[in-house]
């Protein structure tokens, strides 16, 4: 269980008075009253002098193996974007809260590590970096660093945050900092190049180390607006298969109406995609508009990308399909998946820029299932059958391109319409997770398609 | 500043002193290890002769541990040189005599002391030759993209190093004529007519069982590393198989025949993320193998490991293997790729440190040519493998900051070395 002892009596009343009277009691059961123990103390009266460092976060027990729902939606201070050289990054923080860590291929317990926070004051310190040109997250962990500072002197050692995976935050790169006491402080953050392989307008571009700083004040008032801005879920939901759409990242901490970019609003916080009734209808226009925007988001300074990929129609060539499928997929919740990640694979025509002279492409987009946050630093290698015999066996490499976003490709001589094509996943995304992804995208059972005539 | 006693354990107290450096500190040092049993560091020789020909001879005096790998002195002290002016023959003789002094007053060992003299490209910049080919020395660079290190761009660096704390902040002082004799030996000469220490850039360490263990007293040093490690990240290192021999790292040819290169990285060192995030599997996975891990090679803090990192070749060859199929790939099996017919390019003499009230580590290598080290730390980077920057060995919890590459010149030549002594320059 969480630990309740850091949260404060006053905040949690104040909270629960907020949200439903099933999810209140829920923050009650399995122990102590929440605040006993509590040593910031109960009853002095004052109100703004002992706010609780984080909030009350209760645990889902026994979740799915799969995407799922998880019991809050996170608030967070959204800090101005800034420029660094060819990117641009845009700081966000919130309170200490649990992630997962992995390394390695899932199957052994001790390869994930659930990572909870300190009881300690501090920050989740977190930034989404983007290409300011295309406007394209950049999803793949190159080892940025970051340094914090107070009065110039700098506060503990250096570190490279976590790059990660949340339902509201889609890719980005975060870390639970701890910090000594209040005040304002300083973060240096260094931009290692993309070594990646880039293609499309990236190619030779991102490949410059930059250093960026930006302040922020540690406080009584980031407290209350981080811990008091949590916004629990219908218990209901809690666990359930679905996400959390991503947070209204133009504008600030949640509540607002949805501004330009998302003009229907489809994304309105609160929203959830589920398994019968989250239909992302509007998905494709929503990449669209994302991808138009990118170049020229000036007319909205605080513009904070989401790291979704197009969805299924905006890939050229033939989707490759479940053989045992009725329908071709039209979107990604229709995908196969492995591990609840939904697998787009596509064969273009012959000389695809992407691909070697006159030579197909075959590309495989593993992506979340509701969000379409893109799955990186996999490794995935394919098998091609004909008439059950092997005709080729390559790996894919993980490549960003400025249209087709991250995704992982090879070039392919001899396939055609009617071979097998079986993806076989060698390690799951070594990217950490926020809850709801950690169970999910571990153990990747390889897909088998096939590729359907060409109608 | 002398540190405060009263908040220090005795062993943290003296570890801060030898940081701390400077006659206050010596002075506090020698009250603190003199506890009614103080005995005097074993005597030096009056024989120059009978000392090695290379500055770097020291396996042969140092101690070993149960399974016969070379310990490090406990304590060490970089001290960083800048010339007052440029060298004459009068120089080299101070300087020469100012090294037999300590010579005679330390036994050359652990329980002595025992030291070095390395001089930078920047030293050997203001002479007309350059340096011979059999030396490759060139200037340190940036060998990363991750890292912006800034350069030893000063003359010299002298590293001191003995089990014995006092004796490192004694040579030192020494050597700076702040005493008239040194371990009951007259002082005949110093160094402070001809160098200015850099103290800006000087810098201290430790490496022990158990040292590490004892700066959790720091923010960024976590309770949690075992009470036994040697080194801040918690496993043992440098055994004996994994190691370049002395004769390995010897220039082999030309004047500076006997001496060798040193390279020596600053870096610090992200203990928190490592110890209070990663687990133990992923650090064993991290630092050795996945295969270290999945097997339980290791043991606790690397105890089980006797004489070699467990480095098989299928291991080494299975790196880049690893990096696609298990998503993670150790420091050490990377590092190994660079090995010759199986041989370690490298001898470490690495030391943690807690300069800066932060962890760190002062990786400092000995091999035959700079060239070699960067072709180490290009195996230990691992651009080329399939694998994320945090699960690619190490390189998510060490920051550079500092590099700087030296000649350590053969004992014949450690005296202000002209750039090619043959020459007659």
């Amino acid at each position: 269980m969480q630990d309740r002892d850091t949260i404060d009596r006053r905040t949690f009343t104040r909270r629960t008075a907020a949200v439903t009277g099933a999810i209140a009691l829920a923050g009650c059961v399995g122990g102590e009253e929440p605040g006993d123990g509590d040593e910031t103390g109960d009853g002095d009266g004052n109100g703004d002098d002992d706010v609780a460092a984080v909030p009350e976060l209760p645990e889902i027990e026994d979740p799915p193996d799969a995407v799922y729902v998880p019991t809050h939606r996170e608030a967070m201070r959204m800090l101005e974007p800034i420029d660094a050289g060819e990117f641009r990054l845009a700081p966000m923080l919130s309170y200490p809260h649990p992630f997962w860590v992995i390394a390695g291929g899932g199957s052994a317990e001790e390869e994930v590590e659930r990572i909870d926070p300190d009881d300690g004051r501090g920050v989740h310190m977190m930034f989404t970096l983007w290409d300011a040109e295309t406007g394209i997250v950049l999803p793949v962990d190159e080892g940025t660093q970051i340094t914090i500072y107070r009065d110039d002197e700098q506060v503990g050692s250096p570190r490279s945050p976590w790059a990660m995976i949340s339902q509201e935050m889609g890719f980005h790169f975060g870390d639970n900092v701890s910090l000594p006491e209040d005040g304002t402080y300083t973060v240096e953050v260094t931009i290692t190049p993309v070594s990646t392989t880039k293609t499309g307008d990236l190619e030779g571009r991102l490949e410059e180390r930059q250093t960026a700083t930006f302040e922020f004040v540690y406080d009584d008032e980031f407290r209350h607006e981080v811990v008091g801005g949590v916004e629990y879920l219908d218990e209901d939901d809690w666990g359930r298969r679905g996400a959390l759409g991503p947070m209204d990242h133009g504008h600030g901490e949640g509540g607002h109406a949805h501004g330009e970019e998302h003009g229907d609003g489809h994304h309105d916080d609160g929203h959830q995609h589920g398994d019968g009734d989250g239909h992302h209808d509007d998905g494709h226009q929503h990449g669209d508009e994302h991808r138009d925007d990118g170049g020229h988001d000036d007319h909205d300074h605080h513009h904070v990308p989401y790291s979704e990929l197009p969805d299924v129609d905006e890939y050229p060539g033939t989707v490759l399909v479940d053989p045992d499928a009725d329908e071709r997929p039209a979107e990604t919740m229709d995908l196969p998946r492995s591990g609840d990640g939904a697998f787009l694979a596509t064969l273009t025509e012959p000389g695809f820029r992407l691909a070697d002279g006159d030579e197909r492409y075959l590309l495989v987009s593993p992506r979340t299932p509701y969000n379409r946050v893109p799955l990186a630093d996999m490794s995935l290698s394919v098998t091609v059958e004909r008439d059950g015999e092997t005709v080729a066996e390559p790996s894919l490499e993980q490549t960003l391109d400025s249209e087709l976003d991250l995704h992982y490709g090879t070039s392919v001589a001899d396939v055609q319409p009617g071979d097998s094509v079986t993806i076989t996943v060698e390690s799951p995304p070594q990217v950490a997770r926020h809850r709801g992804y950690e169970t999910a995208f571990l153990e990747m059972p390889p897909v088998e398609l096939t590729i359907p005539e060409e109608s | 500043m002398v540190p405060d006693r009263s908040s220090l354990s005795r062993r943290e107290y003296v570890r801060a002193l030898v940081a701390t450096g400077g006659a206050g500190a010596l002075s506090a040092c020698l009250d603190a290890v003199d506890d009614g049993e103080a005995t005097a560091a074993p005597s030096g020789t009056d024989d120059p002769d009978s000392l090695p020909d290379r500055q770097h001879a020291w396996n042969d005096t140092l101690s070993s541990d149960d399974d016969g790998n070379v310990l490090l002195p406990e304590h060490h002290a970089l001290v960083a040189l800048s010339l007052r002016a440029e060298p004459n023959e009068e120089d080299r003789d101070t300087v020469e005599a100012a090294f037999r002094t300590i010579e005679r007053a330390y036994e050359w060992s652990n329980e002595g002391l025992v030291f070095t003299v390395g001089y930078t490209p920047a030293y050997f910049a203001r002479y007309d030759g350059s340096l011979p080919d059999s030396v490759d020395l060139p200037e340190p660079v940036a060998l990363t993209d991750r890292e912006d290190p800034a350069f030893d761009e000063y003359d010299a660096l002298l590293h001191l190093a003995s089990d014995r704390p006092e004796v490192v902040l004694e040579a030192e002082e020494a050597l700076f004529g702040d005493r008239e004799t040194v371990n009951g030996v007259d002082l005949e000469a110093d160094l402070s007519g001809v160098f200015d220490r850099r103290e800006d850039h000087r810098r201290t360490g430790f490496v022990g069982d158990g040292l590490p263990a004892r700066h959790t007293d720091l923010p960024d040093v976590p309770e949690s590393i075992h009470e036994e490690a040697p080194f801040f990240m918690g496993f043992r290192s440098g055994f004996r198989e994994s190691q370049a021999t002395e004769d390995r790292v010897t220039i082999s040819e030309g004047p500076f025949s006997g001496g060798t290169t040193q390279q020596l990285s600053s870096m610090d060192l992200q203990l928190e993320v490592w110890f209070e995030q990663d687990n133990h599997y992923q650090r064993v996975s991290k630092l050795f193998s996945p295969e270290h891990a999945e097997e339980e090679l290791v043991g606790a803090f690397g105890e089980r490991l006797e004489t070699a990192s467990g480095l098989t070749d299928d291991r080494i060859e299975a790196t880049a293997a690893d990096a696609r199929e298990r998503g993670v790939v150790g420091h050490a099996q990377k590092a190994a790729r660079a090995r010759e017919n199986g041989d370690p390019l490298l001898l470490r003499r690495d030391f943690n440190t807690v300069d800066g009230d932060r962890p760190g580590l002062h990786f400092l290598s000995l091999q035959r040519g700079i060239d070699e080290f960067v072709r180490v730390r290009e195996a230990m980077t691992g651009a080329d493998l399939d694998v994320p920057s945090a699960n690619n060995g190490l390189l998510h919890y060490i920051f550079v900051n500092r590099r700087g590459n030296y000649l350590l010149p053969p004992r014949e030549h450690r005296a202000l070395p002209p750039a090619d002594p043959g020459s007659g320059a």
